[in-house]
């Protein structure tokens, strides 16, 4: 589910890479759910041409995915064959992070991979020959050696998972078996009508992603040597892929079989592989957690086991690592520099830490790591740290409390519990209940003098979300301000740094300071964002 | 004589109601011993003690207003009453009331407590009871308020003493209390217990169990003791998260928050602190 303030800081986010119409017709989809070209077009009111521009460039940056659906016809109808597209959220929100991900590239495989990875999320989807032409314009080495080096270090991009096949480009989805439609059609005169027809359509934009993914065999295989064995696999899958570019805003975005097969020789376009960043960051969140909890140790253990298995993890959210053995792990952690002056004795003792249960004697016994539990005290600790700054430290107290308890309490004992004067602790309860942060429920008792208690406690489902929804919109607001802040001090923008002097010097260097300010303190709240959303 | 005995029995049966009754009607009767029987009975009201109420209290079970209120009050032992409560229990009018307690409490019978739930109320209770649990707050509570400068004193020596033994188990840092006589106070095992689980609460220690392994060899396996975090981002509190950092996340106001409204983040004060920089 998109919360109202996600949805504004990626309309936010494809207006300033895009421009406003784009952010338009991406609106529209955030806001209606998966729609055809004709509704966007009538709900927009924005020119037919327009909306199929604005679709190429989203398709273009994978914002969105298109996929036709097979439209029974009414009366005196032939069945109609329909595209429909849909946004994705996820990868328009991915973009605020590139420079997260180039560093990742950069860290990881070196300055020449980080070009063409550079170039990659530029331009959305490139193929390898597009590649070498980007680097041939941008660079003024000699041809015939740096086309080898650029497919050398595009295989390592590919290799390390960074860069995958584009999804095809328009899947087509089959109707729903009798049984299916059967169920939709029963669902449809229940009374919940809407939530089930919602759910209906969810599954099938998922169906749609599964359909469009490229299959795990050929997503990271690089076959310049064949191509035709390429082309023939890639037609099969792919039927109706528009090259990139401007060859692609040639061709028409409906569906239109008979011109799509018989298009030119098509090129295996490549993108950057989100999902391996999000692995790659949820690890790196885990590590850095684990290491302030316990130490660097079992942040070193944690780190080699990750690292390790990270090819084998079968999707994102794993709830814990993949199994490995007392030996495979101690190998592992001898590859690092800093593992190398670890003892097995303190291996075992870091995998105490992580929550592993060694037994006395251990043959064959293979220890996995709890990442979802981590990833839960990482969320509990970024929600108690807003309390504490809110509300105070007494808040603090009592809000631990009852995410520790993770049922109702009392008020009294809540005070009790927590060395909160009675009445300051009511009104505290009562402020966090006002602010969302916390549940209540009201119990009366008939005879007895008191016949009224409150009882308190933290819904964590709801609680993420609305923080999550706060950090969206804290994310906006920063955004928000460095465009503000730039657009205050436009003027100084437009001089030529060498006339920047006195007064102007100090306004130059205030507006860097808080630049720097505002977009490092983004990065590291979307770090949080990631911690609620992706991980 | 006869009359005056079984009138004495309906006042100690029927205690408030008959009392109530009779001061609230004149005296119409013409017979000098009912009159007197009648403004005997005021006066002890109105007067408290009274020579009069005391001999008949030798002599008879009838009671007096502060009787009736005393025995109520000690009826309700260590939970006492709040004066209202005394006047609808007894049906007795205001004034007799209050100037029945005040009596009582010349006399040191009965004694003024603080209830914790509701300060404001005037509360009694016989004298020879000790304020229970609920009224006071219990044990942490002196006087209706938390006694805070006892309990950071407490904080401060268990984390002093968590830190000496690194890893100490409730018993362990219990007994050091009682050896060193490290307080003067007596404290028991149950708030040394609740002081360590507040403290779990504030992340100045961590709860955990005992491995048996290294620090925890002294410690059967499986017992939950504490230690100070030896993490490098604990054992100074809490952390500050990404979104604590930023004004948002500590903003009262950013439910109000529009990006053109009049609480917008170009205009936001808090903002404008945050990027107040100094050259």
């Amino acid at each position: 589910m998109i919360t109202q303030h996600g949805l504004k800081l990626g309309i936010n986010l494809i207006s300033s890479y895009f421009g406003d119409i784009v952010a338009k017709v991406c609106e529209c989809l955030l806001r209606k759910g998966t729609l055809s070209l004709g509704q966007i077009v009538r709900l927009t009111e924005l020119s037919r041409e327009n909306v199929k521009n604005s679709l190429l460039v989203l398709i273009q940056h994978n914002c969105v995915q298109a996929f036709t659906i097979q439209q029974e016809g009414g009366f005196q109808e032939e069945t109609k064959i329909i595209t429909q597209y849909m946004v994705l959220f996820d990868i328009i929100i991915h973009h605020m992070r590139f420079p997260k991900f180039l560093a990742i590239v950069s860290e990881d495989l070196g300055k020449e991979c980080e070009e063409i990875f550079e170039g990659l999320l530029q331009h959305g989807r490139l193929s390898v020959n597009q590649i070498l032409e980007r680097h041939k314009q941008t660079s003024n080495q000699s041809e015939g050696n740096s086309q080898e080096a650029v497919q050398e270090n595009f295989s390592r991009l590919v290799n390390a998972r960074y860069v995958e096949r584009c999804p095809a480009h328009q899947p087509f989805l089959a109707p729903l078996t009798e049984e299916e439609t059967a169920a939709k059609k029963q669902g449809a005169k229940s009374a919940k009508t809407r939530r089930q027809m919602a759910e209906a359509s969810e599954t099938l934009e998922q169906r749609a992603l599964a359909e469009a993914a490229p299959m795990e065999s050929i997503r990271f295989l690089v076959e310049s040597f064949a191509e035709t064995k390429v082309d023939e696999q890639n037609s099969e899958e792919d039927p109706h892929s528009v090259t990139v570019g401007e060859k692609r805003k040639q061709g028409d975005l409906d569906l239109d079989i008979e011109d799509g097969t018989r298009k030119k020789k098509k090129e295996v376009l490549w993108r950057a592989n989100f999902e391996e960043f999000v692995r790659h960051l949820r690890h790196k969140a885990c590590i850095a957690n684990v290491r302030t909890r316990f130490d660097d140790g079992a942040g070193i253990v944690l780190n080699a086991m990750l690292e390790a298995t990270r090819s084998t993890e079968t999707k994102v959210k794993m709830e814990c690592s993949v199994p490995l053995s007392m030996n495979t792990i101690f190998e592992e952690v001898m590859k690092s520099e800093a593992g190398r002056s670890m003892t097995l004795e303190r291996v075992r003792a870091a995998l105490v830490q992580l929550g592993c249960h060694l037994p006395a004697i251990g043959i064959d016994e293979t220890y996995s790591i709890d990442l979802k539990n981590i990833i839960e005290l990482a969320q509990n600790e970024e929600v108690e740290s807003i309390v504490l700054k809110r509300y105070g430290r007494e808040a603090y107290r009592i809000f631990r409390l009852l995410s520790k308890a993770g049922h109702l309490l009392e008020t009294d004992k809540i005070s009790d519990t927590t060395f909160v004067d009675k009445k300051d602790a009511s009104k505290i309860l009562y402020k966090l209940w006002k602010d969302d942060y916390l549940h209540m429920e009201k119990i009366a008792t008939y005879g007895g003098k008191q016949s009224q208690f409150l009882l308190w406690k933290v819904n964590k489902k709801s609680l993420w979300e609305h923080v999550l929804d706060e950090m969206y919109h804290a994310g906006l607001n920063l955004r928000l301000r460095t465009a503000y802040e730039q657009e205050q001090e436009k003027e100084i923008l437009q001089i030529p740094r060498e006339k920047l002097v006195g007064e102007l010097a100090k306004r130059y260097k205030r507006l860097r300071k808080v630049r720097i300010v505002l977009e490092s303190s983004l990065m590291k709240l979307d770090d949080a964002i990631m911690l609620f959303h992706d991980f | 004589m006869e009359m005056s005995k079984s009138l004495r029995y309906i006042i100690a049966v029927c205690g408030g109601e008959f009392i109530k009754f009779i001061t609230a009607i004149s005296i119409p009767s013409n017979s000098e011993y009912m009159r007197k029987f009648f403004f005997s009975i005021r006066m002890s009201q109105s007067q408290g003690t009274s020579t009069v109420k005391r001999k008949r209290q030798d002599s008879s079970p009838a009671q007096t207003p502060e009787q009736v209120l005393l025995s109520l009050i000690k009826s309700k032992g260590d939970m006492g009453i709040w004066i209202r409560d005394m006047k609808r229990e007894t049906n007795l009018p205001e004034n007799l009331v209050t100037k029945a307690v005040k009596s009582l409490l010349v006399q040191k019978l009965i004694k003024e407590v603080v209830n914790i739930q509701s300060k404001g109320r005037k509360h009694y209770m016989a004298a020879e009871f000790e304020p229970s649990k609920e009224l006071t707050g219990g044990t942490w509570y002196v006087g209706g308020n938390l006694d805070m400068a006892f309990i950071s004193v407490l904080k401060d020596s268990c984390l002093k003493i968590i830190r000496k033994m690194k890893v100490a188990t409730l018993e362990g840092i219990s007994d050091f209390f009682k050896r060193n006589k490290i307080i003067t106070v007596e404290c028991t095992t149950p708030q040394i217990a609740e002081i360590l689980r507040s403290m779990v609460l504030d992340n100045e220690i961590i709860e955990v169990k005992s491995t048996g392994l290294g620090d925890y060899s002294s410690i059967p396996i499986g017992t939950v003791c504490y230690r100070c975090a030896t993490g490098i981002g604990l054992g100074q509190g809490p952390k500050i998260g990404a979104m604590a950092s930023t004004p948002c996340g500590v903003c009262p106001m950013i439910s109000q928050c529009t990006p053109d409204g009049i609480i917008s983040p170009k205009t936001c004060v808090y903002f404008t602190k945050w990027l107040d920089f100094d050259f």
